[in-house]
């Protein structure tokens, strides 16, 4: 009897144990926070977003709706972390952060105006963020066809150590180093393939010349030899790679005018994300 | 009295392995769960119950099996550089050599998938210099034999599918494609002697009498031009026509027997992906 | 050694597999059969007016007799004679023939080639018609270090 009891007690010891280390919950809040904050430092922001997403305290929790909001801002869909960020209340740390980072999705969305008048609605008073939120708030000027503020007033919210490359930007915007497409064609139209080494292209410039040279030679030299019908070819042919000439100046011009805008915005970008939009940069993982 | 006591110990022990295996694993429940979803083709979700596996299995009883599962969900997912990385992780988890095999072969088929055959080479020589392996040598040559079909030989598709069974399904196969093959060598080759031979020799009758005709008139009046000593002229005929439509006879050997035989290759690639009965990559 | 090589390479790389999943992601059919990537010519019509119908002809007739057989002599994609019939199609005769003798004179120069245009996967130099139609919003400008698919 004695031992019959020990090996009941010893056996329910056992298999408690047994059980225990088998047993894990993989669906308790607990358990999901644990994974989806793993998932966030992996950079699966997508999946950690849907694992907040899960947890009751979601609706409660502003760390956990921030992170939200920055997942889905990090996977490019701005407008459901504009709605996380919206939803983070006043008395919350984060509360000043969701703001910039609202800004930020904005301008990611190129949702300028609206981005403008977000600022406008929330940063107006002394503020953390509020030189960031500034900064962020004319920067948008660079890369939207609004018209430009005045130079003083833009340059502004910018540091020292900004000034100068802010200040270049702002002089590009204002007058753009555009190449004028009706002088590349008249330019043209006098000397064949001057138009496009006035817009950059030399040595397409250089070959036009040689070809509406070469074949204007030709028409010239047959005719001379008494050759008429071919002397006709070949001014036929002259004056199509003439007015060939002049009509690829004009087109040159308006291509060198898409490629120096591209190169502008390209580093416009590049500045911002070393900048990081101006917005701080937050370490949940360590 | 002492008889009934012992009978009641001996089934008190017996007990207690059943009362073990009824208790529930979890780790368990959740593979399955993960497996589920593979099997009804929620691929990302299925990756994202096997990553919270992972993550709480610390005893590390699952990193082969989940690490292999993710890999496969990749693959069907088409993301092959994602499955080759987790079967690398499975790989390294790996406890017997059978697993090591499935692994290999894993990232071998992904390599034939994505016609990233030489490195789905390198994979198979190194299995069968592989003392463990030595057994698996027909499935190393059936996997080498659709690495090779995948990079175009089919001529060592079919000598490789040959050392399996000299009567194999493939080896017909190949041996059917090798033979109605055109040579490309030979079509540019003849081309360099006749003029649109090459295109003829490839069935394209109108192109390569075409070509015939412009080499021999350029060629006619190149010579023409130097036997009445317009250099110039002659120089100018040569270079400007006579010499590109020769290259061009030569390019249109080359490309029509290219074509051709992309035509042909792909017949029977699409008989290998719908319907061979076999296994495929 | 080597599984140490492989631990280290597979956790960096995990890294960045993770960004393949910020978007959710089904079932792929993966197909065997190769691509063809040679350069195919449409022969056929697709309407248009008669000027465009002319220009048609007379490309269809320079294909058959000389293009298809003197071998693949332009750097360009599209080739100067489909580039004739796209910019005729977009523009009109006129237009679209100042363009092609433009593009002709461009097809001389072998000097900047790469340092101006972007190129296709096959090699050739891509050059489409809506850069040239004075049209400053078709205008869509790509660098020439990048790759671009056919």
């Amino acid at each position: 009897m004695k031992i019959q009891v020990f090996l009941c007690v010893l056996l329910s010891f056992v298999s408690t144990a047994f059980t225990q280390e088998k047993q894990i919950d993989f669906n308790s809040e607990k358990n999901i926070k644990k994974f989806a904050d793993y998932l966030f430092c992996d950079k699966d922001y997508l999946r950690a977003a849907e694992e907040y997403q899960r947890l009751n305290a979601y609706k409660e929790n502003d760390t956990i709706i921030f992170k939200s909001g920055l997942s889905y801002l990090f996977i490019g869909d701005y407008s459901t972390s504009i709605d996380n960020f919206a939803k983070i209340s006043n008395s919350s740390l984060f509360y000043k952060n969701s703001k910039l980072e609202q800004m930020k999705a904005h301008y990611l969305k190129k949702d300028y105006s609206v981005m403008r008048s977000f600022y406008k609605n929330n940063f107006t008073n002394e503020y953390d963020y509020s030189d960031q939120a500034e900064k962020l708030f004319y920067f948008s000027y660079l890369v939207s066809e609004d018209q430009l503020p005045q130079k003083e007033k833009f340059l502004i919210p910018f540091n020292s150590n900004e000034n100068e490359i802010i200040s270049s930007f702002y002089d590009w915007k204002n007058d753009p180093p555009y190449k004028s497409s009706a002088l590349a064609g008249i330019l043209s139209a006098i000397i064949p393939g001057s138009g496009k080494i006035y817009t950059g292209d030399i040595s397409d410039g250089i070959f036009s010349f040689l070809v509406t040279g070469v074949f204007t030679f030709l028409a010239y030299d047959n005719f001379h030899a008494d050759h008429d019908t071919r002397a006709w070819i070949f001014t036929g042919l002259a004056a199509f790679f003439y007015g060939g000439n002049v009509y690829g100046s004009v087109a040159a011009a308006q291509i060198h005018n898409a490629k120096i805008t591209f190169e502008f915005n390209d580093g416009l970008n590049v500045f911002l994300q070393n900048k990081n939009y101006f917005v701080p940069v937050y370490d949940f993982c360590n | 009295m002492i008889f009934v006591t012992k009978i009641r110990v001996i089934s008190f022990i017996l007990f207690i392995p059943v009362l073990l295996l009824q208790a529930q694993d979890s780790f368990e429940e959740q593979f399955q769960l993960a497996k589920n979803l593979y099997v009804k083709e929620n691929y990302y979700d299925a990756i994202t119950e096997l990553k919270r596996l992972l993550f709480f299995d610390n005893g590390g009883k699952y990193l082969f099996e989940a690490n292999d599962l993710i890999g496969q969900c990749y693959k069907q997912g088409g993301k092959f550089t994602d499955a080759i990385r987790y079967f690398i992780l499975a790989e390294i988890n790996t406890k017997n050599p059978d697993q090591v095999y499935k692994e290999k072969v894993g990232i071998v088929r992904i390599n034939i998938l994505r016609k990233t055959t030489e490195s789905a080479f390198r994979i198979l020589n190194s299995l069968e210099t592989d003392s463990r392996f030595k057994d698996k040598i027909d499935i190393t040559n059936y996997w080498r034999g659709w690495a090779y079909i995948f990079s175009d030989d089919w001529v060592n598709a079919e000598a490789t599918f040959a050392k399996i069974d000299s009567a194999h399904q493939l080896q017909k196969l190949a041996e059917k494609v090798n033979n109605e093959l055109y040579s490309v060598g030979f079509a540019k080759a003849i081309s360099y002697i006749i003029p649109g031979a090459g295109q003829i020799y490839t069935g394209e009758y109108l192109s390569g009498i075409m070509s015939l005709g412009w080499n021999v008139l350029w060629g006619y009046l190149t010579v023409q031009a130097f036997a009445a000593d317009r250099i110039f002229d002659g120089i100018m005929i040569a270079n400007f026509l006579f010499l590109r439509f020769y290259r061009g006879n030569l390019q249109n050997a080359e490309n029509f027997a290219i074509e051709k035989n992309l035509k042909i290759s792909n017949n029977a690639l699409h008989y290998l992906q719908y319907e061979y009965k076999g296994l495929k990559p | 050694m080597f599984k140490i090589v492989l631990i280290i390479v597979s956790l960096f790389t995990l890294v960045t597999t993770a960004q393949t999943d910020w978007v959710k992601w089904g079932k792929t059919e993966i197909n065997y059969e190769k691509k063809d990537r040679t350069r195919h010519k449409d022969y056929s019509y697709h309407g248009g007016s008669i000027s465009e119908l002319a220009v048609k002809t007379l490309a269809n007739a320079y294909w058959f007799f000389i293009s298809d057989l003197d071998g693949d002599n332009c750097p360009f994609s599209p080739t100067c004679s489909s580039f004739l019939l796209q910019s005729v199609k977009e523009t009109n005769v006129v237009q679209g023939t100042l363009m092609f003798f433009d593009r002709f004179t461009r097809d001389y120069n072998f000097i900047e080639r790469y340092n101006r245009y972007p190129r296709e996967k096959d090699g050739h130099y891509y050059d489409p018609v809506s850069l040239y139609t004075l049209n400053v919003d078709k205008i869509k400008y790509i660098p020439p270090s990048a790759v671009v698919e056919p």
